[in-house]
């Protein structure tokens, strides 16, 4: 479905990828760790189309997205929901959704779609009316996701779903995504909370200083040593999250 | 008591054509967070090329009217291209806490915008004085030939009946504008644009497309409100520029830039103090009251800065 290869972007001087090469399929989650700094949130926004590759190719069901602008992304059905949520504070609730659904103009489709969110996500359905930049982290977030499944994505990616979000809050946020791949959503998703990973994503890909370090499937993960010293030993020391035996 | 009635009276309708004025400079600060100085500028110029067709050609004054709008739009495309546009871009491609953080934060970009802003004031400003270099410069006159004497018990009221359709239609514009952004599509996508210019990109909106709209959408406003103010007058003189800036200016911070619903406030506002000024003090304080309120609105602590000055964001 994804296809991404030798894909470099730089600030400036700053290269932040250095030939990136991986692939997400279709009906899985795929999942991107790595520490602070290792380029994933480049990489996502590259994705995107906010930032411009030096060089590389990013092939969504064959065709190629590189040069091309962000409502054209989202339009061959590609949504990011990106790090920090990045919700529209200003505007109320069902205004974030409509303006997730920017791209379509099926009105009574986008009407249905609003409603449907309101079912996934009942707790969005209580603030319809309420400015987004008074929402809790957690119901952000969900609004996060349902704006981006607002534009009907076939690929959702999720920048670091569950940062700063309380561990409950982060529970919930796995099981949507749990949700979305068995509705046949396909899924790429950067995390830092491995262990809540390891329960979702079938396919897993580390990335160090602006390469992939490490591909592998959930079993391969847990049982490399390296990336469990890394990374789930790190988690650990979180507090709130369940310890590992 | 009826002076007081009528002094209220003048002064609400006056302060329509400030609110009228203010509009367009609101619509482009809350898209923008950018202060547009070439704002006067602009509304002057068109209203010279108006002037000039009027001289040379005897033009009629709806043709006026239509030649002011689509000049000021016109204008006002040129200086968004030239102090804005690329500003915008710049920040949009910035890193680390730049990515994500709302339209403008002291990115030293808006220095650069609001200088360019000036330089393009003076260019344009000087670019009218060329076009017709005598001080009074006729315009075509909509002025009403009587004013409406109402009578009642406690005494007589007089309206300027020209006036009070500025008013009138200050109020419809605002409110209408105010209902566009809260319920059109596009209306949306400004306030989207402004309120966090990343995550409009995301959801797919053409950001630099629909800025340079809201740009050109506000200094038509400009030319509006130029054409119908000196309609009443029936001339122009190099003085309007700074006119239009300051008493738009003063309607717009007052009623929280940005705001548009605030901007029929502020301009009402401003047209009242103004006329109680002026009573009691004489034409010198009308010109006082405007720059203390000026003064006044951006030091007051009393109020959150949400409310007044530097508001967040377009509203409707």
């Amino acid at each position: 479905m994804l296809e991404i290869s030798d894909l470099a972007t730089s600030y400036g001087k700053i290269e932040a990828l250095r030939g990136v090469t991986l692939s997400a399929r279709s009906g899985t989650v795929t999942c991107l760790l790595g520490p602070n700094g290792a380029g994933k949130s480049t990489l996502m926004l590259t994705l995107a189309g906010i930032l411009k590759p030096l060089r590389g190719s990013i092939k969504f069901e064959g065709e190629e997205l590189v040069g091309c602008e962000p409502a054209k992304i989202v339009e061959r059905g590609m949504a990011l929901v990106p790090e920090n949520r990045l919700v529209f504070p200003g505007l109320t609730v069902r205004e974030n959704l409509l303006a997730g659904a920017y791209r379509r103009r099926d009105m009574a489709g986008i009407r249905s779609d609003v409603d449907a969110m309101f079912v996934r996500f009942p707790r969005l359905k209580e603030r319809v009316e309420q400015l987004a930049g008074t929402l809790s982290g957690g119901e952000q977030q969900m609004l996060a996701v349902a704006r981006a499944l607002m534009s009907r994505p076939r690929l959702l990616l999720m920048d670091e779903p569950s940062v700063g979000l309380a561990p409950l809050v982060v529970a919930e946020i796995f099981s949507i995504i749990e949700q979305l791949h068995r509705e046949g959503v396909s899924l790429f998703v950067v995390e830092q909370n491995a262990h809540m990973a390891l329960k979702v994503a079938q396919h897993f890909y580390l990335m160090e200083q602006g390469r992939v370090s490490f591909s592998g499937s959930p079993g391969e993960m847990a049982d490399d040593t390296v990336i469990q010293r890394a990374y789930l030993g790190q988690q650990r020391a979180e507090p709130g999250l369940p310890t590992s035996p | 008591m009826m002076h007081v009635l009528q002094l209220l009276m003048d002064g609400l309708i006056d302060g329509g054509a400030y609110a009228l004025i203010g509009l367009g400079l609101s619509l482009t600060f809350g898209q923008l967070r950018r202060l547009n100085l070439a704002y006067g500028a602009t509304a002057m110029l068109a209203s010279y090329l108006g002037a000039a067709l009027y001289a040379t050609q005897r033009a009629p004054a709806w043709l006026v009217a239509v030649t002011v709008i689509v000049s000021a739009t016109l204008i006002g495309w040129y200086v968004e291209w030239m102090c804005f546009a690329r500003s915008g871009q710049e920040s949009e491609q910035g890193f680390g806490p730049a990515i994500g953080a709302p339209i403008a934060g002291a990115d030293g970009r808006e220095v650069v915008a609001l200088a360019s802003s000036f330089a393009i004031w003076m260019q344009l400003e000087q670019l009218a004085v060329n076009l017709l270099p005598q001080h009074l410069n006729a315009f075509p006159s909509l002025a009403a030939q009587q004013d409406w004497v109402i009578d009642s018990s406690l005494g007589e009221l007089m309206v300027r009946p020209d006036r009070l359709l500025l008013a009138i239609l200050a109020a419809v514009m605002v409110l209408g504008l105010a209902v566009w952004l809260e319920r059109s599509r596009t209306g949306l996508s400004w306030r989207a644009c402004a309120d966090r210019r990343l995550a409009a990109h995301l959801v797919g909106m053409p950001v630099a497309r629909l800025q340079t709209a809201a740009f050109a959408a506000g200094c038509a406003l400009s030319g509006l409100a130029a054409f119908a103010v000196l309609s009443l007058d029936g001339q122009v003189t190099p003085m309007f520029g700074m006119w239009v800036l300051l008493k738009g200016l003063v309607a717009a911070m007052l009623g929280g830039l940005g705001s548009v619903r605030g901007v029929l406030w502020g301009g009402l506002f401003l047209g009242v103090v103004e006329a109680v000024a002026q009573a009691s003090v004489g034409a010198q304080g009308r010109e006082f009251a405007t720059y203390a309120l000026l003064f006044f609105v951006l030091v007051v602590p009393w109020k959150p800065r949400q409310a007044l000055g530097l508001s967040a964001g377009l509203r409707g």
